[in-house]
């Protein structure tokens, strides 16, 4: 399978020379499509300080299919569902706005992005859209206590 | 003559019955007829096993108009059942549990046309104004978001059949909208370009791989697979001028006919790009929009064709949403404004193929 070059070659991408606050690794060491990401709350985001896995899965027909991206981590967020399946909206892994070209490194790029600035109006969650947009302070608190709560490994 | 009756009543004529039941409060009816057949004579010594089956699926019904709380439907003059039709369903009123009643009669010549019963509710809410309000969010209608009530009759329904909500059953915003998704990631519809031809696939161009090619670095890859292109590779060249492996782009190209670098049409081939583009290729992926430090500057401007306008019109829709709009509910961001420009992602798809698309 070509994908799985491609795969290859982006995950030794990945490992070699990680993306800021980005870690990667496989799930499970014999299958390709599957990855654990650790992802550290950007400096600045109430999510600073938490380290939040990253389930990211790729289809078989990748690059031609999106990877989906989920969080592992429960975490406060306008555009992560606050369920126990953690999706992440991310417009770039609808499938179709997914292009090829696009590399791992970019999504989670992209993701850590959102965790920086959210948003809210394309959110999944929108209560927290909501609060994030008219009530930013408690937002803060609330994705902070969170954070603390989940994402602090101590 | 009281207004209300509960329990069966039944009319039948010869190729005709008719047989409606109405709940003890008279908040929920509903009603058969058959044409056809003998139905009505035959039938008699069996009707007393049908209520044990139809009054736990009364009860559930019952439930379920309980929600409704605007069901006090007036009867309209002219609309009395015959006398004794009435004496069948009130023989006794006051019972709390609904009694089902077989009751033959010839009906009136004219009620063997009716197809409800008359004396029943006339126009109860059916589950179709819940359909208008689910295409009414769809298109972006706040109303729906104030409604919880109206969507509880499908939560309980699901639950009372043990419906998991992720079949086909779903009775909030949220699992309509992830449905939805689901739908699109299988199809790979949606807003998605078409496959291309197979013609115009073979039709493209080739190219040997030239100096100006690689990129600064004096190396180039294929964007789709990543693995290195030498000198003098032959690879495939797209309109826009973006190049591939033959192999690589026809993957693509089998699904949908833009470029997956820039997404131009391969089609167009009338206007093509004077600037962007041409001393671009795939290498240079970290100036792809994905990966630009602001998710916001999605896409960079191309051309005006008419298919990168539908293409463009769905990025836009992300960007141009960032604005807040006063239609927006608590639940219905995802919705974005019900503006031209505006119908992207779920909005954009629904409304492709439902008619308000352009394509």
């Amino acid at each position: 399978m070509g994908s799985q070059k491609r795969i290859a070659k982006e995950l030794s991408e990945l490992v070699e020379s990680p993306p800021e606050g980005i870690i990667v690794e496989l799930a499970d060491e014999a299958n390709l499509y599957k990855w654990k990401v650790f992802m550290e709350g950007p400096e600045g985001s109430p999510y600073q300080g938490g380290k939040f896995i990253v389930n990211l899965t790729l289809p078989t027909e990748y690059p031609f299919k999106p990877p989906t991206v989920s969080f592992g981590t429960k975490i406060y967020h306008p555009n992560v569902t606050n369920d126990e399946k953690g999706s992440m909206c991310l417009g770039m892994l609808r499938a179709d706005e997914w292009k090829p070209s696009s590399k791992i490194a970019a999504v989670l790029q992209f993701a850590r992005q959102l965790l920086q600035e959210p948003m809210p109006d394309d959110a999944i969650e929108g209560r927290i859209a909501e609060q994030y947009k008219n009530d930013r302070k408690r937002y803060d608190e609330i994705a902070k206590e969170w954070t603390r709560k989940w994402a602090v490994s101590e | 003559m009281p207004p209300r009756t509960s329990g069966w009543t039944e009319a039948g004529a010869p190729g005709y019955s008719h047989r409606s039941y109405r709940s003890p409060d008279g908040r929920f009816t509903f009603s058969t007829t058959t044409i056809g057949g003998s139905y009505s004579s035959r039938h008699e010594g069996q009707l007393d096993q049908l209520p044990a089956v139809m009054q736990s699926i009364g009860a559930l019904f019952q439930g379920l108009s309980g929600t409704y709380d605007h069901h006090q439907t007036q009867r309209g003059p002219g609309m009395e059942m015959p006398p004794h039709s009435h004496a069948a369903g009130m023989r006794e009123p006051d019972v709390m549990h609904d009694r089902f009643q077989a009751h033959h009669e010839r009906a009136r010549r004219h009620e063997e046309y009716f197809f409800r019963d008359p004396d029943g509710p006339q126009h109860m809410e059916s589950p179709g104004p819940n359909l208008v309000d689910f295409l009414e969010a769809l298109r972006g209608n706040p109303r729906i978001a104030t409604r919880e009530g109206a969507a509880n009759p499908f939560a309980m329904l699901s639950a009372l059949m043990n419906v998991d909500r992720n079949g086909d059953a779903v009775y909030s915003q949220e699992e309509l909208d992830r449905v939805i998704s689901q739908l699109i990631d299988h199809t790979q519809q949606g807003t998605a370009p078409p496959p291309a031809t197979d013609t115009a696939i073979r039709s493209l161009p080739t190219k040997k791989m030239t100096r100006e090619m690689m990129g600064s670095d004096g190396t180039a890859e294929c964007s789709i697979c990543m693995d290195p292109v030498e000198l003098n590779t032959e690879v495939t060249v797209l309109p826009c001028t973006h190049w591939f492996h033959f192999d690589c782009i026809k993957a693509w190209l089998n699904q949908h006919n833009t470029c997956p670098h820039c997404r131009r049409s391969i089609d167009a081939t009338g206007v093509t790009s004077p600037g962007e583009g041409t001393s671009e290729n795939p290498v240079i992926i970290p100036d792809s929009p994905e990966s630009s430090s602001s998710p916001r500057l999605r896409r960079r401007s191309s051309p005006i064709t008419s298919r990168s306008i539908r293409s463009a019109r769905s990025s836009m829709s992300r960007s141009s949403r960032t604005s807040p709009s006063p239609e927006m509910g608590e639940s219905g961001t995802r919705r974005g404004s019900s503006g031209e420009s505006s119908r992207g992602g779920i909005t954009g798809w629904v409304w492709s193929r439902f008619g308000g698309g352009s394509s």
